[in-house]
């Protein structure tokens, strides 16, 4: 699915308390045994301390030191700031000091490296990076880097993550705010007892001491259980633009009325042409269809980041003129084109990518990185990802799904929770007629029919080359060599968001041949072969984000020269984590039907159950390469 | 009367359709209306027709100009085509009288409705300029409302106050249905040109000469003592010269496509690459730029950001004195100076064969690029006695060197002669004597000798790399298995090895070797040598198996590399049109000695053969004996070459089917009789 998120612009400091003055922490032989751990790079400090002064005045003091102990470990750093024109680096400076503590380099505001803020898909941004270029002599070695910046922007407030990453463990790190305008400051923290991290003063945080974490399969999204800090203002400037934000509804307000209001105005003849088109369709959600497509003809993805702080949609007549916009003007011109017609849709607020991120229900700021449109539907919404040339209306599985995000309404904004993709409507059944003959050649037609979740993995095979086609069920199939892709015939049913694929395939030698067996894996069409990363201790819970289920009947000829020596058994395994099912019947004596239905349930689970999580995978992958064996008739 | 209407008509609808107007501006409704590219259905999208022509321009002041024009309109077929709707340019941007120029940008997007053409103006909007770094800026632009079918069209000039001339690719992604290309020189400059031989497409390219003229517009002045006034006086000169041109007409360029496993894929582009050999102008010395490789080499020698960096030493002499008093083998020298420069000097990642901070200031700050560093170590080696020199390098992601010229080369590294020649590379925490980076293995380099000669050497290892594993397998009563595997590489393996593990924590590392392996446990993980770059990498650890065998009927199955085996081929392709690179050539061994369990006996083994490919540039052999209470097996695998060409692909694909399949070859057991 084609789906692009726009950059995050402030948000992304990694926010200063002071150890600043204590040279021990310079030397890299002082740092704890315990924290030398599984890391890369120790942040000895990190002293973040923001004053704001007004709703338009803020300045942000940031003195670091980070030992990096090996090659893997050189950006952690962060010697860097992003700065755009509300932006004035008042000083910006890095020295380097080798292991035992002493300097040996000192790098100037003119000397960091300058470049434009690329992000890899955006065309133009009107943002820039200043950052440290420094190669390493040796190892570990520490940088210290000291930056003041002041902002007329105060949306964006640092947060702070006394862990930065994986990988990185913290001696000391420190946040303090000091708040002397008359604006309202609100503070959440997050995982903060987990880490024992404490509240010095007001607004004034200190952490010591604090692990590397690693990262584990199936584990939640490491901010989710690290611990983090915001903060925010309830009145704020966004590149001259005041802002309210009091509460979720109230920032949406502020969106709807200073954002969205002024750019909906459309040219007269494409309100026409929309009028006409829509004519005859009887429901609100025909209607938003018949406009969504419509959009989907007429533009094309292109992402330009200027305007407010990259928050303001483009006029909804400038996407029209230009048949392009991001996320944002696309949305929005999708919008307008509703609302002309009397169609009510709401611009969105949300986190897009294949990791689910949630808005704060309980704390309004700025937030997200992508924008897309909500159409009500009775007491449920439709989902329009705007972005996507191709993807079918109301589809938003694998991007913007099963997720908290900031819907803006005229009267203000709301969180509202997306469309959730249930296990057993994420179906993939796989039909397949096989012929067996009496060299363990193999060749036969497979039907495979994907639908919620899974239509997203299948979906735009059409759209490739044939050889690349070809080649994309060699990959697909890999368990089978020598595969040879004869036919191939794609429905894609966007109305049913249905994908089916026809395939006629042939593949050498797929039996193992021993002496005069023949070993065949029934399972030729839809085999796993992984199972989860095995730890001796697993330090995080897991998760299981979304469900599916996958359903395989196979029917198996089998050449009159040869018998069925043996099979396997049927298999029934029933966990929390999901369910298995396989059984191989003997229609005749040459004619075998093999039925497996595998679901993996959507769930949270305790570090306590990761073994029996492995198990039941185990057993998957262990049943899924079982084989019967064939005999040659005597 | 009737019928001379009718032959009219027919006539002015095939003109219509054959006859195209490549004018600016000039699209026609056929153009609007193609749904498929001609020569190529799988095309997203095609140039229609593209125009370049290169001049130089003179103006008082500036001196001759590069323009560089072009003009394009491109088809777009589909959604997946609108990516070329989007267009964006390098400009040189490092100093104020380097930097080059976009203007003249002019662009219209067409689309058919209801039969009319519909027309749309590029416009400020979708215009975009910024600086990427301290050397370049970008210029892009967007086109407006592209749908599928749209055709666009630009045209844009630059303006550069260089020489250079960037290479002109004659083919991209997509097709290019017609090419008109032109370059203009005046007799002052004296270009080189040179199609990629190793490009499967190749223009014709045709020469002539022009005439071009020139005024020059001079000033004096006279007087200007107390007893007269100044006078100006203005004169004109209008200079005749020659133009060189070089031309090309091509119709229907197919598309170059990409395929796994190839180096580069710009080594295989058709392109014509311009070199400027000389210079000369009226009353002016010649100055000579590059006519052959030993030219082009004395040259680069003779540039003080190379020689002469390699006859400074008063930077190091005391230190190299110390680190090599008392030793008299020339070879240890060379390992401790090697050694020496390693630790002490990194590299900052940029590449180029001269020599950026100067030896003696990367000496000092311990920082340097690739010529700083490898000149300095070659003039350390030159002091302490041993026969060492420069030998420039195209890396691999810079092409191969195709003409004889300076650009054509872009690294430096040492080779030092001897019974043995030997070649060093210190840009590189892992490499070794003979052990080059990968980056640095691209065919062959230039070595230069102290006296200003030169030649080729070629820079492709010959001697095989090895990984030796053997495997004990014991299967227990429980069907597990449990044993113990040992490794060894070399040379480039050993390379590979250590650029992957060593920073890697010991407990990744066991995730690493036991993923995608079924139930697969490993313990007591140790690797030797690890930082001791001349030995081996030993790897050894204890694994258990759980769900290797399998119990079908009173029989047990199982192939007996177990999780080491590669049972997929990885060669998926029918044909092929590039090389595959496999970088160095390889000899595998695996051993593997298994216990046959208690109270079973052998049913059947895999048979022992082996298949080899091209004659012996690649060798799998698989020998596999019962030696009483065990069953042992030997593998050998060799691939003799670095590459393997795509025409014997189809040969090595079978190669390949042939020694994947045999791994998954099982062994049968079955319970003795009692």
């Amino acid at each position: 699915m084609i789906s692009r998120i726009f950059p995050a612009l402030f948000l992304l400091f990694f926010s200063a308390y002071s150890f600043s003055q204590d040279v021990e922490l310079l030397n890299a032989n002082s740092i704890p045994l315990e924290l030398l751990t599984n890391a890369n790079a120790v942040v000895r400090y990190n002293d973040i301390s923001l004053d704001i002064s007004a709703y338009n005045r803020m300045t942000y003091t940031n003195q670091r030191a980070v030992t990096i102990l090996n090659s893997s470990g050189n950006s952690k750093h962060r010697a860097s700031v992003s700065y755009d024109d509300n932006v004035n680096i008042r000083k910006l400076e890095a020295r380097v000091y080798n292991a035992s503590g002493e300097e040996i380099k000192k790098i100037k505001k003119n000397d960091f490296e300058d470049v434009s803020a690329v992000d890899g898909f955006s065309l133009y941004l009107d943002n820039r990076i200043k950052y440290l270029n420094y190669t390493p002599i040796d190892y570990p070695y520490t940088v210290v880097f000291e930056t003041e910046i002041t902002y007329s922007s105060t949306a964006g407030i640092h947060n702070w993550r006394p862990i930065e990453g994986y990988y990185t463990s913290t001696e000391n790190s420190s946040y303090t705010i000091v708040n002397s305008s008359e604006i309202e400051l609100k503070i959440k923290a997050d995982n903060f007892d987990d880490y024992g991290i404490e509240e010095i003063d007001k607004n004034s945080f200190k952490a010591t001491n604090l692990k590397s974490i690693k990262p584990e399969a199936y584990s939640p999204p490491f901010k989710t259980y690290a611990p983090f800090l915001k903060a925010t203002l309830s009145e704020f400037d966004m590149e001259g633009v005041r802002g309210m934000n009091n509460n979720w509804k109230d920032f949406g307000k502020w969106v709807n009325d200073k954002l969205i209001k002024d750019t909906q105005e459309l040219p007269l003849q494409v309100k026409e042409e929309i009028t006409d088109l829509t004519a005859n369709a009887k429901t609100d959600i025909e209607k938003a269809k018949i406009v969504y497509e419509y959009m989907q003809n007429k533009t094309r993805y292109v992402s330009v980041q200027v305007g407010i702080g990259g928050w303001k949609p483009m006029q909804a007549r400038d996407v029209d003129r230009l048949g392009y916009g991001d996320c944002k003007g696309l949305s929005n011109y999708t919008k307008a084109m509703l609302n002309h017609i009397g169609v009510n849709s709401y611009y969105t607020l949300i986190y897009g990518g294949r990791e689910i991120t949630n808005f704060d229900k309980e704390f309004s700021r700025v937030e997200g990185n992508h924008a897309i449109l909500a159409v009500p539907n009775g007491d449920d919404y439709v989902w329009l990802e705007c972005t996507s040339q191709t993807s079918p209306f109301g589809y938003n599985a694998g991007f913007t799904d099963d997720r908290d995000a900031l819907i803006i309404t005229p009267e203000g904004g709301k969180i509202v929770h997306t469309k959730e993709y249930k296990t057993e409507d994420n179906l993939q059944f796989t039909k397949a007629n096989v012929l067996i003959d009496e060299e363990g050649n193999i060749s036969g037609n497979i039907d495979i029919k994907s639908s919620g979740y899974q239509y997203s993995f299948h979906q735009g095979i059409e759209n490739k080359t044939q050889k690349d086609q070809k080649l994309h069920y060699k990959e697909y199939w890999d368990n089978i060599n020598n595969l040879s892709i004869e036919h191939i015939e794609l429905v894609n049913d966007k109305d049913k968001i249905l994908y089916t694929e026809k395939i006629k395939v042939s593949a050498k030698d797929y039996g193992s041949k021993s002496g005069d067996r023949l070993l065949i894996q029934p399972n030729m069409f839809n085999k796993i072969t992984s199972i989860p990363t095995r730890y001796s201790e697993r330090k995080q819970d897991f998760e299981i984000d979304r469900g599916f289920t996958d359903k395989d009947e196979f029917v198996i000829e089998i050449a009159p020269e040869l018998s069925v020596e043996a099979m396997p058994k049927p298999v029934l395994i029933e966990t929390k984590f999901g369910s298995y099912v396989m059984r191989i019947e003997k229609n005749t004596d040459n004619q075998l039907i093999y039925k497996r239905t595998y679901i993996l349930n959507k769930g949270y689970y305790d570090k306590s159950e990761y073994a029996d999580f492995r198990k039941f995978k185990r057993n998957v992958v262990k049943h899924d390469k079982a084989k019967i064996v064939l005999i040659t008739k005597t | 009367m009737k019928k001379h209407l009718a032959i009219i008509a027919l006539f002015l609808i095939i003109t219509a359709t054959y006859s195209q107007d490549y004018k600016f501006g000039k699209v026609s409704i056929a153009e609007l209306e193609e749904i498929k590219n001609v020569n190529d259905a799988s095309a997203n999208a095609a140039v229609l027709y593209k125009k370049q022509s290169i001049s130089f321009q003179y103006s008082q002041g500036n001196g001759f100009q590069q323009i560089n024009e072009v003009h394009e309109r491109i088809k777009i077929y589909n959604k997946d085509g609108f990516d070329w709707a989007t267009k964006k340019i390098r400009l040189f941007n490092r100093s104020s009288s380097s930097s080059e120029e976009l203007n003249s940008l002019r662009g219209y997007t067409y689309n058919l409705d209801n039969g009319k053409i519909i027309k749309d103006k590029l416009k400020g909007e979708g215009k975009f300029e910024e600086e990427a770094n301290r050397f370049w800026k970008n210029s892009s632009f967007t086109m407006p409302n592209i749908k599928e079918g749209s055709v666009i069209e630009y045209t844009y000039k630059i303006v550069s106050p260089n020489l250079y001339v960037d290479d002109v690719d004659f083919q991209y992604t997509i097709p290019i249905n017609r090419f008109e290309f032109k370059m203009q020189t005046p007799e002052y400059y004296v270009y080189n040109k040179l199609l990629n031989p190793k490009a499967a497409y190749n223009p014709q390219i045709n020469t002539s000469e022009g005439r071009g003229s020139l005024t020059i517009r001079s000033k004096s002045r006279s007087g200007g003592n107390l007893r007269s006034n100044t006078k100006t006086n203005f004169s004109e000169n209008k200079i005749d010269f020659k133009k060189n041109i070089i031309s090309s007409d091509s119709d229907n360029i197919p598309a170059l496509k990409n395929e796994p496993y190839v180096d580069n894929l710009d080594n295989y582009r058709a392109k014509l690459i311009l070199e400027l050999t000389s210079v000369q102008f009226p009353n002016r010395p010649f100055k000579n730029y590059a006519t052959d490789w030993d030219k082009v080499t004395q040259r680069i020698y003779q540039n003080t950001d190379f020689g002469a960096q390699l006859d400074k030493k008063d930077y190091y002499e005391d230190d190299v004195n110390t680190l090599i008093s008392g030793v008299t083998d020339n070879e240890k020298k060379m390992n401790l100076i090697f050694d020496f420069v390693k630790s002490k000097v990194k590299w900052n990642k940029y590449y180029g064969y001269t020599s950026d901070a100067g030896v003696k200031k990367a000496y000092k700050e311990s920082v340097g690029n690739s010529a700083d560093i490898n000149l300095m170590l070659t003039s350390m080696l030159r002091h302490a006695g041993l026969k060492a020199n420069p030998v420039l390098v195209s890396t691999k992601n810079n092409g191969i060197p195709l003409l004889p010229t300076r650009s054509g080369f872009n690294y430096v590294v040492c080779l030092v002669e001897g019974t043995q020649s030997v070649f060093l590379d210190a840009t590189e925490e892992y490499s070794r004597p003979n052990v080059l980076p990968s980056r640095a293995l691209n065919w062959q380099g230039r070595i230069i000798r102290e006296n200003g000669s030169s030649e080729w050497v070629n820079l492709l290892p010959n001697k095989s790399s090895k990984e030796i594993t053997s495997l004990n397998v014991k299967i227990d009563e429980d069907l597990s298995i449990s044993g113990k595997v040992r490794s060894q590489f070399t040379d480039y393996q050993a390379l590979r090895y250590r650029n992957k593990f060593n920073n890697v924590g010991h407990e990744e590392h066991i995730k690493y070797l036991e993923k995608d392996n079924g139930e697969l446990e490993i313990s007591n993980l140790q690797v030797k040598n690890r930082d001791e770059l001349s030995s081996p990498v030993v790897t050894s650890y204890d694994y258990e198996l759980f769900d290797a065998v399998e119990e079908i009927g009173d029989k047990l199955y199982f192939s007996p590399l177990l999780f080491l085996a590669n049972e997929e081929n990885p060669f998926k392709q029918e044909t092929r049109n590039y090389p595959i690179d496999f970088q160095f050539p390889i000899a595998d061994k695996y051993m593997a000695n298994i216990m046959i369990p208690e109270g079973y006996v052998v049913e059947s083994l895999p048979k022992s053969e082996g298949f080899s490919f091209n004659d012996t540039v690649g060798k799998f052999s698989y020998l596999i004996k019962e030696n009483g209470k065990y069953l042992q097996l030997v593998i050998n695998f060799d691939i003799n070459s670095s590459f393997i060409l795509a025409e014997d692909y189809p040969y090595f694909k079978d190669f390949y089917k042939f020694l994947t399949e045999k791994q998954a070859e099982k062994i049968v057991l079955k319970k003795a009789q009692p």
